[in-house]
């Protein structure tokens, strides 16, 4: 295993490496915003000593490097300050974004790449078959077409013609705002609906065209003669076959979870969705920066973890990866 | 590639065929736009007795009606059509030659170059791409210009990392090492040899850069962060939806998200059967 | 014990369907050990997977049977043919280097080939999987590998043993030797002649090494373009009947004149979708003459147990010495 420790070591030395890059871009940037970041706030009745005393709390007037390290620092303690204009410290705020954001795209994943799977494997398994041409031409129309229009159709034909399904929001305000009274509160789901059949609508398509190629590249394999040879039942032979068209999957999968969690932020705004999203585009709207700069850092990050999984979760479940 | 391939792919693929169909419909679109459109991107369509028609559904006068400000929405979509195509080319123009050469380049003189070039595209691959624009459009002001150079700044790592892998196997061939042998430097192999050997692959990433920069343009613009000046299909689906048309003005809503879409999948059908020639092994499955 | 009468299988091709195997009639009896030669593409493993029963989906069985212990697989419903499988007969794959499933150790797959036919209890199953495993001289250790840790040889040894999982009557073994260094190759057949010999089991060895025949089989039959032309016992090797089973004999390093230049059959296997007239070995015949693209020969009982399918038996004696100068195979026939 001593292969795999260096190679363990070896990618987190480029994961953080890459934090780091990403970390200085977002310094540089956040600095040569145009004009003072009081200013935003200030308005006319600010004294000059007032605005001083501002920038000295935020250690404005210190050395550029001093400032660079106590916000290298600051990030990667997820110490993310106070917002402009609320009470609640960002880390606070960010933790809830986060949960609903998790809370939009997790069912919505677990149902993807559950049916992606099961419907991949089959159209597949039975090739050339109306199923299996059926499958793949949805899925490639549906894989083309710009989700955030689909969320508008939705929202219009379900919300607003036949008003089966409120517009928009997580909960009704005053409604449970714990992880468990979510998950328990048959309104939450209500409001999951739409978004996250728009959601599995476009992410479905991609479990479903990587098992049916896979699977052909499996069926053709000599060991499945073997499997029927030695007598083994149709099911086990599908299971066999369905094993081994998994492995690209799981990579898959952990790719698809970064980029959905950054890149779901249209369906916030279009559902009203409180997430991690919608506060950045919110945050950045009222020039509140901290947070812009929090969600930011947070979205990079989930997409390096889970990159990072992809890859030690291939050599996990496939036996023949080796780690020279 | 040849001419009766092309066709011969095209017709085992209706899709693409009503694809390539499809963009030259939106080219045409694009060049005769002031010919087409009845007014200009931002004129109000003032009605016969100097009024202005606000909101009003589909009409002989207004082919898919008017928007809340009294703008006709047919002639916004075609002006639309310019930006879509101006993005989508120049942006996979942009990102397909900068991720072609630094593709090169890197496979090619491999060493520290090399590595230099791929931590930087692990870096690239690394920043949340809508977020990072949204912020820096947020900086900077919104301009047409900017969009197309984030969406470069995006694309050109995925075009990079298949260039760099083409580039690695064609310098081991035969003809680079003849050509070694024959004298040639450096930049004659590379750009002379190599070069034409990998074009043929970055072109398929032109047709993912069209597709890119057009869906992330209108994403920008839907979230508020596009040029306000430039007429796009994402400026009109925000202006739709923040002036809450979903619930009452289908006209404005469906055009500019069906030409989107239309166009999208247009350019991905005609991609995928191109791929489909690039990879004749892909035709079997 | 197993005997094939007049079995047709075909193959859906874009080409249209190409007859694999075509009216070919065997009989293997019980203890025997039928040896299936022929250059690949003549249809010996189209006819182990037939009795195996694992035909691809393009291919079916078009005409004729396959008895086996009196029931008739061609038609035996899939559930009852499925428990035959692995039970009553077991097959010895063509590539042990791909026909293990790569991601289960390799115990879990014997494993799961004996639990495919009925429940045994764990111990025992791993006591049987042990014996297996010694007696194909494999380390036990070992059993807990994945397939890609064994070498090729090693990977052989275990199909071996998972074929022996079930104590089967039959085993098929196609081409068990192929893709192996010689050595190897040799240790293999060792085990494959002792499951014959010293188990007694019934098997049908298909190669296109005429030397692993001649070594390991009692009887013997040549297939050429998806038709049996020559059958018999060792003879076959020693007096050939058919000009086809010459040019064989002349490819291979003979066992007992070592010294013998080899000569290669000039030309290519027949096209099997639209089969040349008449015999389908006559336009790579050194010795056809024209009535031999018109007719197709019968395949006749020339001797007591000897059949071969030629319009020229009458010349054997004459091909076979002919047969033996290179020139003979040089010439370029007229089609």
């Amino acid at each position: 295993m001593g292969g795999f420790r260096r190679y363990l070591l070896r990618r987190l030395a480029q994961a953080g490496f890459v934090v780091w890059c990403i970390l200085t871009i977002m310094f540089l940037l956040f600095k040569l915003m145009p004009g003072d970041p009081t200013a935003i706030f200030v308005d006319n009745n600010f004294t000059e000593d007032m605005i001083q005393r501002q920038r000295m709390l935020w250690g404005l007037n210190d050395p550029w490097w001093v400032q660079y390290l106590r916000y290298l620092r600051n990030m990667l303690l997820f110490d993310f300050g106070h917002p402009f204009f609320q009470n609640e410290s960002v880390a606070e705020i960010m933790l809830d974004k986060v949960r609903n954001t998790c809370l939009m795209i997790v069912p919505a994943l677990l149902v993807s790449v559950v049916f992606g799977t099961l419907i991949g494997a089959y159209a597949g398994w039975t090739r050339g078959s109306v199923f299996e041409r059926a499958a793949v031409a949805t899925s490639l129309v549906l894989h083309s077409v710009p989700s955030f229009f689909v969320g508008i159709l939705a929202l219009m034909v379900f919300s607003y013609q036949l008003r089966w399904l409120p517009p928009g929001g997580m909960v009704p305000l005053g409604g449970p705002d714990t992880l468990w009274g979510m998950l328990a509160s048959p309104d939450y789901w209500k409001h999951l609906v739409l978004p996250g059949l728009v959601l599995v609508s476009r992410e479905i398509t991609g479990p479903i065209l990587l098992l049916r190629s896979s699977m052909l590249e499996v069926k053709g394999s000599d060991f499945l003669d073997m499997l029927r040879a030695k007598g083994l039942g149709e099911g086990r032979i599908v299971v066999h076959a369905t094993r081994n068209a998994l492995l690209p999957l799981v990579t898959y999968v952990a790719v698809m979870t970064g980029i959905l969690f950054q890149g779901q932020v249209l369906l916030e705004i279009i559902f009203a969705w409180p997430g991690l999203g919608r506060e950045l585009v919110q945050a950045l709207t009222h020039l509140d920066f901290p947070v812009a700069q929090a969600a930011l850092y947070l979205m990079a990050l989930v997409t390096l973890a889970l990159n990072l999984i992809a890859d030690l979760l291939y050599g996990a479940i496939d036996p023949r990866v080796t780690y020279e | 590639m040849t001419g009766p391939r092309f066709l011969d792919v095209l017709g085992r693929n209706p899709s693409a065929a009503v694809g390539l169909a499809l963009i030259c419909g939106f080219v045409a679109l694009a060049v005769a736009a002031p010919l087409i459109a009845p007014y200009g991107p931002f004129e109000v369509a003032f009605g016969p007795d100097r009024s202005v028609p606000r909101l009003a559904p589909p009409s002989a006068r207004n082919w898919f009606g008017t928007t809340n400000q009294g703008m006709d929405v047919f002639s916004q979509l075609v002006w639309g059509s310019r930006v879509a195509l101006t993005v989508g080319l120049l942006s996979a123009l942009g990102s397909v030659v900068v991720g072609t050469l630094i593709g090169l380049v890197s496979g090619y003189f491999g060493g520290w170059i090399d590595d230099v070039l791929m931590r930087l595209t692990d870096v690239a691959f690394g920043i949340p791409f809508l977020p990072f624009a949204l912020v820096v459009i947020a900086m900077a002001e919104p301009s047409l210009g900017l969009v197309i150079l984030l969406v470069i700044f995006f694309l050109w790592r995925t075009t990079a990392r298949v260039i760099r892998a083409q580039t690695l196997s064609l310098k081991e061939r035969p003809f680079v090492w003849a050509a070694r042998a024959a004298g040639a430097g450096h930049w004659a192999i590379l750009f002379r040899h190599i070069a034409p050997n990998v074009l043929p692959l970055s072109f398929l990433y032109v047709a993912v850069g069209v597709q890119t920069g057009v869906m992330l343009e209108a994403a920008l613009s839907f979230l508020g962060f596009g040029d306000p000046h430039a007429q796009s299909w994402g400026i009109m689906l925000n202006a739709a939806f923040r002036a809450g048309a979903m619930r009452t003005a289908w006209w404005w809503v469906l055009p500019p998200g069906v030409a989107l879409s239309l166009f999208v999948m247009a350019i991905f059908m005609v991609g995928r059967a191109y791929e489909e020639i690039l990879n004749p092994r892909l035709r079997a499955v | 014990m197993l005997a094939l009468e007049g079995l047709e299988v075909r193959y859906a091709t874009r080409q249209g369907e190409a007859r694999a195997v075509d009216r070919v009639s065997l009989a293997l009896a019980e203890g025997e050990c039928l040896g299936l030669v022929g250059e690949s593409g003549c249809g010996k493993s189209t006819i182990a997977r037939a009795v195996m029963g694992i035909l691809p989906p393009n291919g079916r069985i078009a005409a004729g049977r396959i008895r086996f212990r009196g029931q008739d697989l061609a038609t035996l419903d899939p559930e009852r043919s499925r428990e035959l499988r692995g039970r009553r007969m077991a097959l010895v794959p063509q590539s042990a280097m791909n026909a293990f499933d790569p991601v289960y150790t390799v115990r879990a797959q014997l494993d799961e080939a004996i639990l495919a036919h009925g429940a045994m209890a764990a111990p025992a199953r791993a006591e049987r999987i042990a014996a297996l495993f010694a007696r194909v001289g494999l380390e036990i250790a070992r059993l807990d590998d994945y397939p890609h840790q064994f070498s090729g040889g090693m990977r052989q040894r275990a199909m071996i043993a998972m074929a022996m999982a079930l104590d089967p009557d039959l085993i098929v073994a196609d081409e068990p030797t192929t893709g192996l260094d010689v050595v190897v190759q040799d240790q293999i057949l060792q085990h494959i002649r002792s499951l014959h010999r010293e188990q007694r089991k019934t098997m049908l060895l298909i190669t296109h090494d005429m030397a692993v025949v001649a070594e390991n089989c009692d009887r013997i039959a040549v297939m050429y373009g998806g038709r049996a032309v020559e059958t018999g016992d060792r003879a076959v090797f020693e007096r050939p009947l058919h000009p086809y089973t010459l040019g064989l004999c002349n490819a291979f390093p003979d066992l007992d004149d070592g010294g013998r230049a080899l000569i290669s059959i000039p030309g290519a296997p027949p096209d099997l979708v639209t089969p040349p007239a008449g015999c389908r070995f006559a336009p790579r015949c050194p010795f056809a003459e024209n009535h031999c693209s018109e007719a197709e020969p019968a395949l006749l009982e020339v001797e007591p147990g000897r059949h071969a399918a030629c319009h020229r038996l009458d010349r054997i004696e004459e091909f076979r010495r002919r047969a033996r100068d290179p020139d003979t195979w040089q010439t370029e026939r007229k089609s």
